[in-house]
């Protein structure tokens, strides 16, 4: 924010500091432990009074002094630079903090070169113990400068309570100090004698190859138990906070952790090993190869460290960004691009929203994400999204991931920076307005004077989803259901249910390609009501996209004389958001948002976040469906008693990415959007322009309603995905009333009390007691007939206004009274009856005008 | 745009700025010294070089000897002035630092390959067929070019009004060319240190004389006459670069001019001297001289950068934090490593000259 941003593209997230830290840290270590390792050599040498042995620790000393003085002293200058220009807040409030620690590491800087010249190049010219001193001098200067410079690093991931004194003292000596020092100490150690093994194998001489090559062996098993001990201290030194994080909520971190314990012991294997008489090749080979595990061991433990310190780089006071973190909630209220200094856009427009979104990108995201890049490359990790999933993924990318800190900027902000990546970088975009053909469906005929009975038929659910790859993975498996009640008419119309047979008929297509019949079949009688369940549907018929089969629906006595005939649609949909954020081409023409590659991304995410090995069972044949461990009330699955039931695990996860939104956030995963290829919200309701949040409530509300219903249950990770929720319009989350999905639902008399035009137009957090209360299992006050029969099915009732054709939500009222209106409104009683009807028995109100005609 | 609204909010500092300002003007005074010695005596060793086709001299042969110690020391103090200067002055350091990334981030490189080449320089064997003068030529260039970037970051961190250039350019490609004080500034850097190399040769040819070698006595005029043209060639440009700055940028009645006229008029007075001295091959008076004339001119180029950042900034306003027992810990760290570090050349010199050999 205060500074310009270096605009690296390959080389951005911290490559430039990966390559010249790993490099210099190594060598800065062998600084440290090698001036010990001079003194203790030279020691040796002169207590077995052997020119010979002296000659090595002077080729040595000539080896360290080059090594040192080239590429570690200036290497650490080149950390310096580097961090001065990728993060240069962080390096202004390290160097501003501490610049005196620094001053005094200077000192010792200064104190190291003088010893180690005159050490050098005064070998045979000073008294033996004159000489040593120099060394003991060396290692000293080299040491205290380890002493300081570790209170700074340590400093950055456990700043202890500096954070709030910003005492010095504090931040130097922070809980990570200590057991910090002693690890680099042990290490250093064992680093002297990987780079002496480096120089003792080459000794031509045989027996003195031998001596120095045991000598710098014990170098790396001496030391170890100590530099193992000071591990563990440094572990148990983090805040447990931090530690939970590092080992079971960081998988970026566990390759390095693994590489770390894997690699650690193995120079104390290879000194044992080389404490053997080998052949000389063998023992060079081996030397080199364990001064490279040491690399690796070292290379794993900076980037434990660093990763650890993620989101951080001062760890619970700067973020990567540069972003203090007192200062998020301004950020997020006043926008970064107004308060950013080396920013050239501080509105965003239409024209400029990719060059504010890079500008955005750089203060943002740049210092840990390359753009085609081998650091944690933003092309790569963003590949699956478009933009406004990560608009999504950006909003609540630091629940799930801790590495990630909050976004720190305005929602528009959030936008222009996912429209950057995602279509910018990632030639993404969200799927166009769909257009919609336009569909013809005949009238059933029906004549008041001559027909004896009205069939009325209605589906259970008017918003029905597809979400299953067949083979691989089942979400929402397809299955529509159909009920359906037949009436006599008469003075006083009963309804019929024996000696009848109701048989249901999908129109042509609309089924996968492994089913190639029309599916056809017998409804089953139950009292008063005919179902169908079970019917497998896609919306695919020769046209294309069609979620709205229409199902022809006849009566037949016995002798299969027709009784009645009539028409009603069975909604599916496979226009499900998945791709939105987990990949795959979704496409406009087959408007299908789960497809192979979504379903490996969802699976791999699962693995990822949940410890699960989804993929590579599915990748092994086995298909999996999330019911099988997650109860399902839609599908009567029971699932595993322990998980949470399939709506709250997919509704608690999600919500945590599309908090602060109103029915936007239903129409990312369901197809409800207003511009989409299906458009589910179809009904009376949504032409008067109420959404999905009207009757649901808010994502954080619904899920976590779901979530309050599962931890009254005692499932732990029901708490943890409420914990970072907050909920709207209540005050916590105790005013959140626990519900189950399929069960507790928001119902018409909730807003309609008593049958009466509504005091509110939205209802939320009251729900149905119990199952037999939703609309769908309701019936009218004679307690046969039901609700849906004359209104519709939940998201269409009539007057549905389908935009894929104008009868198609209206069949029934357009095929018995000739409008558009529930069966019998405006006293179209005649459907039914042969009188005219002056008592309200189906509900209360029944006989008034319709309102909304 | 406004440079104002560029330039970034400073953090706070420990100690008085006049501490820390103090700090910076004696180490980086340390540091120009050895860094004219390091750069200039490579020049001189190129020119020398290429003038005798690769044949070795007394002179050359020193300054691929003295090389690896030289750029040690030089990184060494550079540390120090560019600590204190990031502390004073980062919010305008960091910046350009960030507006030239790419060069200013080779200087690690460059150090690197110049240090490594000055050791390989100094381990191969005397002659033109080793090698050795061709690497010791690409040590100097190297150093050069490490000046040249040097010189663009700091004239580019007093110059605000240019940084709106990054909004063209934001991949660290801008060097500070456009500013017409930038030649004659590089120039007076380089040639300055020519002449202070020169001298040093005079200085370490004169102390071989007192050791009884003979022949010393060509190459302490050849120092000197280094040193002394150098000096002359260094006056014009000094002129040269005070006419490059914006006309009236340091009004002579205001007490920064004053002090500016002064440290000049001192510097250019005892430059004088040194000359004299120069010319009559007096290596210690023309140094006596010569470093008074680097402590004043370095007082001068401190009011300049004062001045130059006057309209946006001034170390008065500096927030201040105090944390002061850090800072006299650093003063007894500091007064016991020089105490540890003259104890040891001292028993180790002492031991060496009893050796009668030299590194």
């Amino acid at each position: 924010m205060n500074y310009p941003v270096w605009q690296l593209d390959f080389a951005g997230g911290g490559l430039l500091v990966a390559l010249i830290a790993v490099f210099h840290v190594y060598i800065a270590h062998f600084a440290v432990g090698g001036g010990l390792f001079l003194a203790l050599a030279e020691r040796k040498a002169c207590r077995e009074n052997s020119p010979a042995m002296l000659a090595y620790v002077r080729a040595h000393a000539h080896f360290f002094l080059m090594l040192t003085m080239v590429a570690g002293a200036i290497s650490g200058v080149g950390i310096w630079f580097v961090i001065s220009l990728l993060n240069p807040t962080a390096t202004s409030i390290l160097i501003h903090t501490f610049v005196f620690v620094w001053a005094a590491e200077w000192v010792c800087f200064l104190v190291e070169i003088v010893s180690l010249f005159l050490y050098v190049y005064s070998f045979d010219r000073l008294p033996p113990g004159r000489h040593r001193l120099l060394a003991w001098i060396y290692g000293a200067a080299a040491w205290l400068s380890l002493f300081l410079i570790n209170g700074i690093i340590s400093f950055m991931l456990t700043p202890g309570d500096w954070t709030e004194t910003k005492n010095i003292w504090d931040g130097f000596f922070n809980p990570g100090f200590w057991p910090s020092l002693a690890f680099r100490t042990f290490f250093a150690l064992i680093i002297a004698g990987l780079f002496g093994l480096v120089t003792a194998t080459w000794i031509k001489d045989r027996s003195l190859r031998t001596i120095w090559t045991r000598f710098c062996s014990r170098w790396l098993i001496l030391p170890f138990l100590f530099f193992f001990a000071a591990a563990i201290w440094y572990r148990t030194a983090l805040p447990p906070e931090l530690q939970e994080i590092i080992w079971t909520r960081m998988p970026s971190v566990r390759p390095f952790i693994d590489g770390f314990l894997f690699c650690a012991p193995v120079p104390v294997l290879g000194g044992l090993l080389l404490m053997m008489r080998l052949p000389a090749g063998l023992s060079r080979l081996l030397a080199i190869l364990l001064l490279l595990v040491g690399q690796i061991v070292m290379g794993c433990f900076e980037f434990v460290r660093e990763g650890a310190r993620r989101p951080y780089i001062l760890r619970d006071y700067l973020y990567t960004t540069s972003v203090a973190r007192g200062d998020t909630g301004r950020l997020q209220s006043e926008g970064i691009l107004a308060v950013a200094k080396w920013v050239r856009n501080r509105q965003i427009t239409d024209d400029n929203r990719l060059e504010a979104g890079r500008e955005l990108y750089n203060l943002l995201c740049l210092s840990c994400h390359a753009i085609g890049g081998p650091m944690r490359d933003i092309k790569r990790l963003a590949a699956s999204y478009t933009p406004s999933g990560l608009d999504a993924m950006i909003s609540g990318m630091h629940t799930f991931h801790p590495v990630m800190p909050p976004f720190t900027g305005t929602a528009e902000e959030r936008r222009a920076l996912a429209w950057f990546i995602a279509h910018g970088l990632n030639n993404r975009s969200d799927p166009p307005p769909a257009r919609l053909a336009g569909k013809l469906v005949e009238i059933p005929p029906f004549d008041p004077a001559a027909n004896r009975f009205v069939l009325v038929a209605w589906s259970t659910l008017g918003m029905r989803y597809v979400a299953e790859v067949e083979g691989l993975l089942s979400v929402f498996p397809p299955g529509n259901s159909l009920r359906a009640q037949l009436i006599e008419r008469g003075e006083t119309p009963t309804i019929v249910n024996q000696n009848v047979t109701l048989r249901y008929r999908v129109e042509h297509g609309f089924t996968d390609s492994d089913r190639h019949s029309t599916p056809t079949g017998d409804m089953l009688p139950e009292e008063d009501l005919f179902t169908a369940d079970g019917i497998l549907l896609l919306p695919t018929s020769r046209h294309g996209f069609d979620p709205y089969p229409v199902v022809a629906i006849e009566a037949r006595d016995n002798n299969e004389n027709l009784l009645a005939a009539t028409k009603v649609v069975a909604p599916v949909s496979t226009e499900m958001g998945c791709a939105t954020c987990h990949g795959g081409p979704a496409g406009p023409e087959e408007y299908t948002g789960l497809n192979r590659a979504t379903a490996l991304n969802i699976l791999e995410a699962h693995d990822r976040l949940s410890g699960t090995t989804l993929l590579a069972s599915a990748q092994s044949g086995a298909m999996i469906r999330c019911q099988s461990c997650h109860a399902d009330l839609m599908v009567r699955a029971r699932g595993e008693a322990d998980r949470l039931n399939l709506s709250t695990a997919i509704h608690g996860f999600h919500a945590h990415y599309l908090r602060g939104r109103e029915a936007d956030a239903c129409a990312f995963c369901h197809p409800a959007s207003p511009t989409g290829a299906t458009r589910s919200l179809r009904d009376i309701h949504a032409s008067l322009g109420l959404t999905c949040t009207n009757c649901h409530g808010t994502m954080e509300n619904h899920a976590l309603g779901l979530l309050q219903q599962e931890r009254t249950a005692g499932k732990q990770q029901a708490a943890r995905l409420m914990a970072p929720l907050m909920p709207r319009a209540v005050v916590d989350d105790n005013a959140i009333v626990p519900r189950n999905p399929w069960i507790n639902q928001p119902d018409c008399l909730h807003c309609h009390v008593d049958y009466q035009p509504p005091a509110t137009d939205t209802t939320s957090n009251t729900w149905t007691a119990g199952e037999q209360e939703l609309y769908r299992n309701r019936t009218d006050e004679s307690g046969r007939l039901f609700c849906a029969a004359c209104h519709s099915s939940p998201h269409a009732l009539y007057p549905a206004d389908n935009p894929h054709g104008e009868r198609l939500d209206v069949l029934q009222p357009l095929q018995y009274q000739g409008n558009r209106l529930p069966l019998g409104a405006n006293r179209s009683c005649s459907v039914c009856h042969t009188l005219d009807m002056n008592d309200e028995l189906h509900h209360d109100n029944s006989l008034r005008t319709f309102r909304n005609e | 745009m406004d440079p104002a609204a560029l330039i970034p909010t400073p953090d706070a500092i420990p100690v008085h700025w006049g501490w820390l300002q103090l700090l910076l003007q004696t180490t980086l005074f340390c540091h120009i010294l050895l860094m004219n010695i390091t750069v200039g005596t490579a020049c001189i060793a190129l020119v020398g070089y290429i003038r005798d086709r690769g044949a070795p001299s007394p002179c050359t042969e020193l300054v691929v000897r003295a090389m690896p110690f030289t750029i040690a020391f030089t990184v060494n103090f550079g540390v120090a002035p560019l600590l204190f200067g990031q502390v004073l002055y980062g919010q305008f350091l960091y910046t350009s630092s960030i507006l030239m990334a790419v060069f200013w981030l080779a200087i690690v490189g460059l150090l690197i390959v110049a240090y490594a080449l000055a050791y390989f320089a100094k381990h191969l064997p005397a002659g033109s067929g080793s090698g050795r003068p061709a690497v010791a030529v690409l040590t100097a260039l190297l150093l050069l070019a490490t000046a040249f970037f040097f010189v663009n970051n700091f004239s580019l961190m007093q110059a605000p009004a240019s940084w709106s250039r990054y909004f063209a350019h934001p991949r660290g490609l801008l060097l500070n060319l456009g500013d017409p004080t930038f030649i004659p500034r590089f120039l007076h850097f380089i040639v300055g240190a020519v002449a202070i190399g020169g001298l040093a040769i005079a200085l370490w040819f004169r102390w071989r004389r007192s050791q009884g070698e003979d022949s010393a006595d060509r190459w302490i005029g050849h120092g000197c006459r280094w040193f002394s043209f150098a000096t002359l060639a260094n006056a014009g440009i000094g002129l040269w670069f005070l006419a490059s700055l914006p006309h009236g940028l340091i009004p002579p009645a205001t007490s920064t001019g004053r002090l500016f006229l002064l440290c000049l008029a001192g510097g250019s007075v005892f430059a004088l001297a040194a000359l004299f001295f120069g010319l009559s091959n007096r290596a210690v008076p023309a140094l006596a001289c010569i470093l008074v004339t680097l402590a004043l001119m370095l007082g001068a180029r401190s009011l300049l950068r004062a001045t130059l950042l006057a309209p946006w900034f001034s170390l008065e306003q500096l927030p201040l934090a105090p944390a002061t027992t850090p800072f006299m810990l650093f003063v007894l760290i500091l007064a016991a490593g020089l105490a540890l570090i003259a104890w040891m050349m001292r028993f180790t010199l002492r031991a060496m000259d009893g050796g009668g050999q030299q590194p």
